[in-house]
């Protein structure tokens, strides 16, 4: 409660200096949570921190639909990477955005198994150590299962899939004005469960932009654990380029750039 | 709904959706749940996963049975008799809760003797599911601490369907499966309100709640809250397939219908066509110029869900609020607003109302099992009926201690064949229904680019084995018929559907399933038996 | 800058998931599933995640319509009430109440029920009222 209201004090510091069109964040009206646009000081009495919602999906639209305004956004560590890996693909522009970054507690930071669970700059709360790859799910899974095993429980998962499609809706940085899961050669259509080629296409076209927010876990209505999935390919990114994700606007991924300037270490 | 209301007292999902997923097992019959309610389905997937056992009735292959302990695929239309085998079953392996059906019900002997004439070897004879499986589901069933039934159209759909649905009431008080959390008997229905269309009275017998046009005391109630000078009809009226038909004899010569579309979702669509084309006046109110609306005289322009406020009723009891986002498009109005003006232009009293929560207010003091609810309460808590008084939570699962009715029913039933048996001219049975990426006439759905790309076009899928012995490719256009119509429809070879039985989606007008379907009736809820009729399937051409 | 996000529950299935619908200048757009909901709990499937769409399609109907000899022609609100009006009250007291019958909606509101139910009744006089429930 103490952090929610030192969001609101700096939300109304904002809005009163009038730098921002609006400030995006949660608002709890009706018993029920969702993202709100505060665009003055007077509602501010209904913004909470939880439960949690990927914002920058809806920066980037309010973005678009208002060229020549600010954006203030309170942010967390993987709202932050997100907006990072949507500018490094030219969907926002940071300079027009004003971020109230808020760390995440440490219960939070294991529910999400979460390796940066802090924004750059932290504005309210205190940043608490982030889950190593080692001590996930993810790889327990790895090592203590074999190829066989995890094939099993993996197309067991996949085979619960009712094609809500809401993974790729909730994802940050599933950004294509054309998706590859809506095209017939590579997914059939009208097939409930989707051919493994729509799991494993999703996988790929995240693999080096994956903020790991988990909004796609959260949004599955049949609990498939993508975020171990896209865990997996990321730690791979780290291993095989030295690649981190949603760090730095100007470390551009090595999957999109040439050989010759971003050499392939450790194949 | 009748079959519930004779047993319980009171016809509607007895639990809430969020229990389903700690039932100790789950027998899911007649529904094909996660595609026709997903989030329904997902909670019985996620029980799985927590290791409760899932049985799984369908004659289909649909996606759930895959996860399923057990899943049996009983011949079309055979219900009855397996759930009788099932209670049979249960009584002489004494799995029945001795103590629930003395203390909690009335007339066990009568069904005691009822399904012994249903001994494993004669339900085998007639399903066509194995002994040896009855009893396993029967086992799984009654010795779980928490068993929840949950069934769909699948049921209901039949000619013998009220009784489909008092067999499952009586296997569940049987082992004292209702009135106890993560158990209960479990309809889902199918649109967005249509438990509210049925709570509100827009049914021919009664009047809100479920109170009957035929009680004196009911009609007085609301003679006076309405201030109307006349009685009110004491008669009950035509159900939706009989209105049809008294339309087609001239019985009925006016109609006001609004946002339904009959003429694909009743069956035999070419006699609800010629029906709606006899009457004298036709007003359809509706926000597309459906099939239905091409014949009226009068298309009023109403709004779509998110043109208007007001309220609905989940399968699970639970009233929402709908809220309004966007104005209605162009000069079209909200429909509540539409029925008040026909109402006072009629010279109708008591229809000015400043909001739908004035008409809501209103619909609550005379309706006992939402008494207790306001949109006030609605902003902030979460209601599910009954809910009687300003202090009452609502209920989550219903007949905790005792019945609506007092004790619980049982009520002996027997298997019917079905209206229609295949035969040499119409050799295969089909059964219709929704998919994943359409919902009911198609009037959204078809007009939502989403779901469109997914699935286009109907089809019709044809076990590959009866594909062979026709001689119909994958993909090719091929004729179906029956004694009321034909179409011509994909064939989708799959060995969803057993040998013998085609299923054809009802979402598509230009190869109506309805063109096919029966309109003989439940002779007690007047539901038309659109899950099992004749049909032919043939070639166009032959080469 | 104009964005609000409104809480409504999904159209489609009985199950009454819950969903935000967002409003960015003026448009509707994709649906968000309301996380603190306890029936969908964050969670649609595709009808859900498509309910916005069939909204803004161009086969809306915007004005009210009357059939004549060379198919349906637009008129006013006053005019297309007045015949309705007319229209069943001549039928009524022609051949009495049970000549009308009256369809309510699975997809409309319970007010919106409760009305119409009440019209039939109350002002028609008739029990004829049913709907889609046994569809």
């Amino acid at each position: 409660m103490k952090v929610s209201k030192e969001v609101r004090d700096i939300a109304e510091e904002i809005l009163r200096q009038g730098q921002v069109g609006g400030v995006l964040g949660l608002s709890s009206e009706h018993g029920h949570v969702g993202p709100h646009l505060f665009s003055s000081t007077d509602d501010l009495g209904t913004l909470v921190l939880e439960p949690r919602y990927m914002l920058a999906k809806v920066c980037r639209m309010i973005l678009a639909d208002f060229p020549g305004e600010r954006l203030g956004v309170v942010a967390r560590g993987c709202d932050e990477r997100a907006l990072i890996e949507m500018a490094k693909l030219g969907q926002v522009d940071l300079s027009r955005l004003d971020l109230i970054g808020v760390a995440c507690s440490e219960a939070q930071a294991r529910e999400c198994a979460c390796p940066h669970p802090y924004p750059r700059r932290i504005d309210v709360g205190e940043p608490v150590q982030g889950v190593a790859f080692a001590d996930t799910e993810c790889a327990q899974q790895a090592s203590e299962q074999d190829l066989v095993a995890r094939q099993a429980f993996w197309t067991h998962a996949f085979s619960r899939c009712i094609k809500c499609y809401g993974c790729r809706n909730v994802c940050p940085v599933c950004i294509c004005a054309e998706c590859s899961l809506e095209d017939a050669s590579w997914v059939a259509r009208g097939k409930i469960s989707p051919e493994i080629s729509f799991h494993l296409i999703r996988a790929f076209h995240v693999a080096d932009k994956c903020v790991g927010c988990g909004a796609c876990d959260a949004a599955c209505p049949v609990d498939i654990p993508l975020t171990r999935l896209y865990a997996q390919m990321r730690e791979k990114m780290k291993e095989m380029f030295g690649y981190e994700i949603g760090l730095d606007v100007t470390n551009k991924s090595p999957l999109t750039t040439t050989l010759e300037e971003a050499p392939l270490h450790g194949l | 709904m009748a079959g519930l209301a004779t047993a319980f007292g009171s016809g509607a999902m007895t639990n809430s959706i969020p229990e389903i997923e700690d039932a100790e097992c789950i027998l899911v019959t007649g529904s094909n749940t996660t595609e026709n309610h997903p989030m329904i389905g997902s909670r019985i997937l996620r029980a799985k996963e927590k290791g409760k056992k899932l049985i799984v009735v369908e004659p289909r292959r649909i996606h759930l049975a895959q996860f399923a302990d057990i899943h049996a695929r009983p011949r079309l239309g055979t219900d009855l008799a397996w759930i009788n085998g099932l209670i049979n079953i249960i009584f002489a392996e004494g799995w029945e809760d001795a103590e629930y059906i003395a203390a909690r019900t009335e007339g066990v002997e009568r069904l005691r003797e009822k399904v012994a004439e249903y001994p494993p070897e004669r339900v085998e004879a007639i399903t066509g599911i194995d002994r040896e499986m009855l009893h396993e589901m029967a086992r799984l069933y009654a010795t779980a601490d928490r068993a929840a039934i949950v069934y769909a159209m699948g049921i209901t759909q039949h000619t013998g369907g009220t009784d489909n649905v008092l067999a499952l009431a009586n296997l569940a008080m049987v082992t004292g499966n209702v009135g106890k959390r993560s158990a209960g008997v479990n309809p889902l229905r199918g649109q967005n309100n249509v438990q509210g269309a049925c709570d509100m009275g827009g049914l021919p017998n009664v009047l809100t709640g479920y109170q009957s046009v035929t009680d004196p005391a009911v009609r007085k109630k609301f003679e006076q809250a309405w201030g109307l000078r006349s009685g009110l009809p004491a008669k009950p009226g035509l159900t939706v397939v009989e209105m049809a038909n008294a339309a087609a004899e001239g019985a009925i010569k006016g109609m006001y219908v609004m946002a339904e579309n009959p003429i694909l979702s009743d069956p035999d669509a070419n006699h609800t066509r010629e029906a709606l084309e006899n009457l004298e006046f036709l007003v359809v109110q509706d926000i597309f110029l459906t099939e239905t609306a091409q014949l009226a005289d009068v298309v009023l322009p109403g709004s779509s869900f998110v043109e208007r406020d007001g309220t609905v009723t989940s399968t699970d009891r639970s009233v929402q609020r709908m809220r309004k986002v966007i104005d209605p498009p162009g000069e079209a109005r909200a429909d509540w607003e539409i029925i008040c003006e026909i109402a006072r232009r009629c010279g109708g009293q008591g229809f000015r109302y400043a909001s739908p929560g004035d008409v809501f207010a209103e619909m609550a003091r005379l309706t006992p099992i939402y008494g207790g609810m306001s949109y006030e309460r609605l902003e902030n808590e979460w209601l599910r009926w009954p809910c009687r008084s300003a202090d009452d939570p609502g209920t989550e699962f219903m007949h905790k201690d005792r019945f609506s009715r007092g004790k619980g029913v049982f009520t002996p039933v027997d298997y019917r064949e079905p209206a229609e048996e295949p035969d040499e001219a119409y050799p295969f049975m089909l059964t219709t229904g929704r998919i994943m990426f359409h919902y009911h006439t198609g009037a959204q759905t078809r007009r939502s680019p989403s779901l469109e790309r997914e699935v286009s076009e109907n089809y019709v899928e044809l076990n590959p084995q009866d594909a062979h012995g026709l001689g119909v490719h994958p993909g090719e256009l091929i004729a179906v018929a029956s004694r009321r119509g034909s179409i011509q429809v994909k064939a989708a070879l799959t060995p969803t559907v057993p040998k013998g039985v085609v299923f054809i989606p009802f979402h598509f007008a230009e190869s109506a399933a309805n063109a096919l379907t029966n309109r003989a009736l439940d002779p007690v809820s007047k539901i038309p038996e659109f899950k099992v009729c004749a049909v032919s399937v043939a070639r166009l051409v032959t080469l | 800058m104009d964005y609000r996000t409104v809480l409504t529950t999904c159209p489609y299935c009985g199950s009454g998931c819950g969903m935000y619908l967002p409003v960015l200048n003026g448009k509707l757009g994709e649906p968000i599933p309301a996380k603190t909901h306890p029936l969908s709990q964050g969670r649609l499937c595709i009808k859900g995640w498509s309910a916005h769409e069939h909204v803004a399609s161009h086969d809306r109907l915007t004005k009210p319509l009357v059939k004549t000899g060379s198919g349906f022609k637009e008129t006013t609100w006053d005019e297309a009430l007045d015949l309705v009006v007319t229209r069943l009250l001549e039928l009524r007291d022609r051949h009495g109440p049970d000549s009308l019958a009256f369809l309510v909606s699975a997809k409309c509101t319970n007010e919106e029920n409760y009305l119409q139910q009440k019209l039939a009744r109350a002002v028609f006089g008739t029990n004829n009222v049913d709907h889609c429930a046994r569809l």
